[in-house]
Order: C-alpha cells, then structure tokens, then sequence
C-alpha cells in the first residue's frame, strides 16, 4: 500500500462526516482528529484543514478570492469585483478577504486558488523593468 | 544629448504594453540544494520555466500531484519558503545570434566573460526532439582534426558522434581542443561545453583557443564546478540549441561535451534531491535517455532540409579504465565509435595515446578523402599485427625477416603516429607522411630520426611536389600524376637526408 496523504485523510474525514450531524458529527470529528494523531500526521494537520475546505468549496460550488488594493476600497467596488469573480469561475457563491497595501501604488491584485490577476501599477512597474533591460 | 536619451528612452516607454492577464502562481513549499518544491501551479508543463522574485529562473522537472519539483537555475540562496513563484508558459530557452561567436557564455546563454551583453537574436528551446530520418544524410564528409591517429585511422564524419573515453590526464580535453585549433579555415563552427570543470582550467583552454585564433568561431558554454548541479544539467542542452541555431543557417557545428561523466553525476544529484528511485550506481532510470536524446541531436541535414550538420565528440572520464562501468557503457552504446585514450601508452611518451586496438569509428572510411584512405588504408591491421607480434617477439630473439620487418615498420608507424600537444597537422601533409610510410621509404630511417624525417619530408615536398598537394587541396583526390611526382620527391628526399 502507498503511503497515506494528507489529501487522503481529508478526503476520508468529508466522506465519514457527509450528511451528519449534532452528536454524531462530533463523534466522527473526534475519531478523526484520533486517527491523525495515530497516523503521526499531526504536522500535518493544516495541510489536511485545506485541503478539507478545498473538497468543501468544490462541492458547494463556493470560490475564495483574496483581493488586495493600495486603498480602502468602497463597498460598491467590493460587490463589483466580486460579481466578476463569481462569473468567471462561475461559483455559486463567493467568499472574499480584501487586504490594502500600500506598496501596490495602484491598482489591485486578485488572487483565486494559483491563478493571480495582477493589475497593481507596481508589477507594471516591474514590468517596464525587464522591458527595458531585454531592449537595452 | 540628455534630450536625445530622454528622448530615446519615451519611445521605448511607448512601445511597451502592459498585457493583463490571469497568471498562475505557486508558492515554494521547500527548498534544498538548488531544489525548490513548489504548491500550486496547476497546469504547468514539465520543463516549463518559472521565475522567482529575485529574477532567477527555475525548471519544472517533477511534476506531482499536489506540488512541482523545480530545479533552480542560479543562485537559490535568496530564495525563502514562502516566496511567489511564476509560471511563464515558455519551455526552457536559450537567446541565439551571430554575436554569440567567440564568447564564453554561462549554461543559460549570459555572458561571463565581461564582454559586455550579447546582442539578443533567436530564442531556441534547450530541449528539442532530435531530427527525424527524412531529414537525415549519411555521414560522408571528414572533420579533419589534424590528428594522424584519428584523421587516418580512427577518421570522424561530419555528423558523426565519437566518443573520447579514457582516465584522467590522459590528454582527453587536449586531443578536443586539437580538434577544435585545426578547424580554422575549415568552414566549422565549434563549440565546447564545459560540465563541472575546473574555472581556472576553462580560462586556461580559452586563452590557449584565443592565442590559436580560434574564438573566432568557437562558442564556449561553461558550467563549473562551483555552479549548482542543475546549471551543469542542462549546459550539454544548451550548447546544442546553440548549435541547431548555426546548423540551421546549413552550417557545419563540432560541438565537444567535456565531460558526460561530470553530466550524468549532476543529473543523478538533482534526481537524487527530487527523490526519483535510484538504480545501477545510484543513477536514475532515465540517465540511458539522458544522453541518447542528447547526443541524437548530432547529424547531418540533407540538402532538401537546408543541410548543415552537427558533430559530436563527448568525452567520458573512466576510473582505472574501466569501460565497463555504467556511464560509459551507455554512451559507447549511443555513439560511432570511440578513441579510447590509455594511461600505460601515455607514460610510454606515445602521445596522443590512443589505443588503436580499442578504438573504432563505425562511419568507417567513408568520412575519408580518397587520397587518406588510399594511404592509410592498411594502417590499422599493421599496427594490430604490430602490438602481437611486439608481445610474441618478447618470448625469444630468433625472428624470421619478415617478422623483423613488421616490428621494425610498426615501431616507425607508433613513432609517426606521436604528436605534439596543440600542432595540428593538415591533411595534405598526413598524406605524405603516411604514403612515405606505408610505401616503405621511411623502413631504413632509424626510429629516433623519424621525426627529423617526417619534419624535412613535409617542408621539402611542399615545395617540390605542387602538382600532388594541388590536387590534394582542389579536388581531393589522388592523382597518377601527382602520386608519380610526390614518389621522386620522396626519394629525392631521402638521399639528401641520409647524406
């Protein structure tokens, strides 16, 4: 047999607790906790938490973004941005943190699961960079 | 002037466009010994460059099923846990130009012989599949190395890959080297990959190719030894594409790969550290397809193709000569032949110390001019016969005459076949030297006089035998005429030396 995953582990942990409740479910969660302490994989408790919440987005079909501006951003734009993210990973819901960050100078920066929209005027920034190097 | 760089510098601002578009983006789990493990990143291709926030580049070379194995081409001491990494949907390149002639450039193409920048050309991928058979040629034009011992009896074609195999100091790198100093004026460009040696030995062997007038056309990629494993890695690759590029013009390419040894121990590290199972020796499965992909890019071009050709001599260092090992055995596999260098001829003072026993080239004698394989012909069953009757003669002392004879013509052959370190002799002039002694006019020359003779013969002949080195020279070929005249001077030769 191969050696057991953290995804495996997740993947057993959402499989027992579907569809349980009260009680039971926390009998299920402490059983499980249990078994990762049995398995040593308690280091890697965070990667199984992940990768828990990853099987539980996909199911319920929810996308996390992390949006971050140089500015506070107005409620409006917020709901914006978030309409355009829930159509184009068409997700049934959207849950998103918004972070500021100064050294952005402009723009923002969503980031989706690996995939990163970078508009921030400080990656245009290190964009003309290299532009200008590879030209010189 | 300010004007005129400000100016020039709006216009490139202008030109620039800002592509917005949705990158994919992993961030480093791990990262050891030149080995970064990346999460994320989904969709990413094996071989796939990445970049990291300092500027240096990585390549994908595991690809598993929560994260990416990635081996960094650079320094990697910047690089923390944590630190974004970007897809750039390129597969490993290399800039190529013109302008790459004469410089030393590191594994991925940057200069490092403070020249300043090349002038950016072409890109070509570092990994390529090798030309397929429709575009291919046989191997029928010479390389000539200006080495007798290979030039005559262990010859290379150009598109031919041989294998330079023997123990450390036994004149490996010297005899490539040779090779590359004699292709001036030969219509080749050359390239030397250096895997893993020494810094101080590549600047060495860069001034002795500068003061030979051979960085004109010569290109040398290093990766040295204090250069991460995975730089070593891929300079073979990167010297290939280099040489595709030029190939692709339908010119001819030697390129040397000094050495593969070196090269399959820098790729059982990265495998090692990337945790692939270890197999014979500790090298990993693939280590046969590491250099036969490798090397299969050696060949020549038909003309329907735009001809060109790329010739490859790799070298392989042996331990106490054992060809038997794992590298070597892959690699006498994978190319022509072979000139397998001896430690015990070297301190006999025969130099280069080619064991022409244990040497062949499998293009045989079809990569010759017609006037070489006319007179070295037989070269290779004397010198045979020679080294048996040599190990016969040491049992007793009554030998018939014509035993007598073949030691006395072998031990004349062994002496002719003796050369000076970075003197390169033309092929016209290996014609004489052999036709004088296969002919049997050097038998009556004592042995420690054959190189006086050899010397006086070439200067003499050159200028009284034109007709024979013209149609050398011309046409190649081997003339009644010119082989009557070359007789006399050969002859003539002699009286005067033996006076």
């Amino acid at each position: 047999m191969s050696k057991i995953s953290p995804k495996n582990i997740a993947e057993a942990i959402y499989k027992a607790t579907e569809g349980k409740s009260g009680v039971v479910l926390a009998e299920i969660l402490h059983r499980g906790a249990q078994m990762i302490q049995n398995k040593r994989m308690i280091g890697k408790s965070d990667e199984i938490l992940k990768t828990l919440q990853n099987i539980q987005d996909i199911e319920t079909g929810t996308v996390r973004a992390k949006v971050t501006t140089a500015k506070k951003i107005s409620h409006e734009e917020r709901n914006k941005i978030e309409h355009e993210v829930k159509e184009k990973y068409k997700g049934k819901s959207v849950v998103s943190e918004f972070f500021e960050k100064e050294e952005l100078l402009g723009g923002m920066r969503v980031e989706v699961g690996d995939e990163v929209l970078d508009t921030s005027y400080k990656s245009a920034l290190m964009k003309l960079k290299d532009f200008l190097i590879q030209a010189k | 002037m300010s004007n005129h760089i400000v100016e020039s510098l709006r216009k490139e601002i202008e030109d620039f466009k800002i592509e917005t578009k949705t990158e994919k983006v992993g961030k480093v789990l791990e990262l050891f010994d030149g080995i970064a493990k990346v999460s994320g990143l989904s969709d990413i291709k094996s071989s796939e460059m990445v970049t990291f926030p300092n500027g240096e580049t990585g390549v994908v070379l595991n690809l598993e099923e929560d994260a990416v194995g990635v081996i960094i081409l650079g320094d990697f001491s910047k690089i923390k846990e944590g630190d974004e990494v970007n897809a750039t949907g390129k597969i490993l390149e290399i800039q190529v130009s013109d302008s790459i002639l004469g410089r030393v450039v590191n594994a991925i193409g940057a200069p490092i012989d403070g020249k300043g920048a090349i002038k950016a050309g072409k890109t070509y991928p570092i990994e390529k599949v090798a030309p397929g058979v429709v575009t291919r040629q046989s191997v029928s034009e010479p390389v000539a190395t200006g080495i007798k011992a290979i030039d005559a009896i262990i010859p290379i074609g150009r598109g031919q890959r041989e294998l330079i195999i023997g123990d450390r100091q036994t004149g490996k790198t010297a005899l490539a080297i040779d090779a590359i100093l004699n292709q001036k004026g030969q219509n080749m460009i050359c390239i030397y990959v250096s895997i893993g040696q020494k810094d101080s030995k590549l600047r060495k062997l860069a001034a002795r190719l500068d003061s030979g007038g051979a960085m004109d056309y010569t290109v040398i990629v290093s990766a040295g030894a204090s250069e991460a494993a995975a730089m070593s890695y891929i300079a073979p690759y990167s010297g290939v594409a280099i040489a595709e590029y030029f190939m692709d013009q339908g010119k001819d390419v030697l390129i040397i790969y000094d050495d593969l040894s070196k090269h399959a121990v820098a790729y059982r590290e990265i495998s090692l550290l990337l945790r692939r199972p270890p197999g014979r020796e500790a090298y990993p499965g693939d280590v046969f397809y590491l250099h036969s992909r490798l090397l299969e890019r050696a060949c020549r071009r038909n003309q329907k193709y735009g001809g060109g050709s790329i010739t490859a001599l790799p070298i392989i260092e042996t331990q106490a000569g054992d060809i038997s090992a794992y590298i070597p055995t892959n690699v006498i596999s994978i190319t022509d032949g072979q000139i397998f260098l001896e430690t015990d001829l070297f301190y006999k003072g025969i130099r280069p110390a080619v064991n022409v026993g244990s040497s062949v080239s499998r293009v045989g004698s079809s990569a010759q001019i017609k006037a070489m394989k006319k007179v070295a012909g037989t070269l290779k069953l004397d010198l045979a016969q020679f080294r048996e009757l040599e190990a016969f003669s040491q049992f007793g002392s009554d030998l018939d005459d014509a035993t007598k004879r073949q030691l006395e013509r072998g031990k004349r052959s062994v002496e002719v076949l003796k050369q000076l370190q970075y003197a390169p002799v033309k092929t016209e002039h290996q014609v004489v030297t052999f036709y004088a002694l296969t002919k049997g006019f050097m038998d009556d020359v004592p042995v420690e006089k054959i190189k006086e003779f050899e010397a006086g013969l070439i200067d003499y002949s050159e200028r009284n035998a034109k007709v024979f080195y013209k149609d050398i020279k011309e046409t190649k070929m081997w003339t009644d005429k010119g082989e009557e005249q070359l007789k006399k001077v050969i002859t003539d030769f002699k009286m005067s030396f033996s006076k």
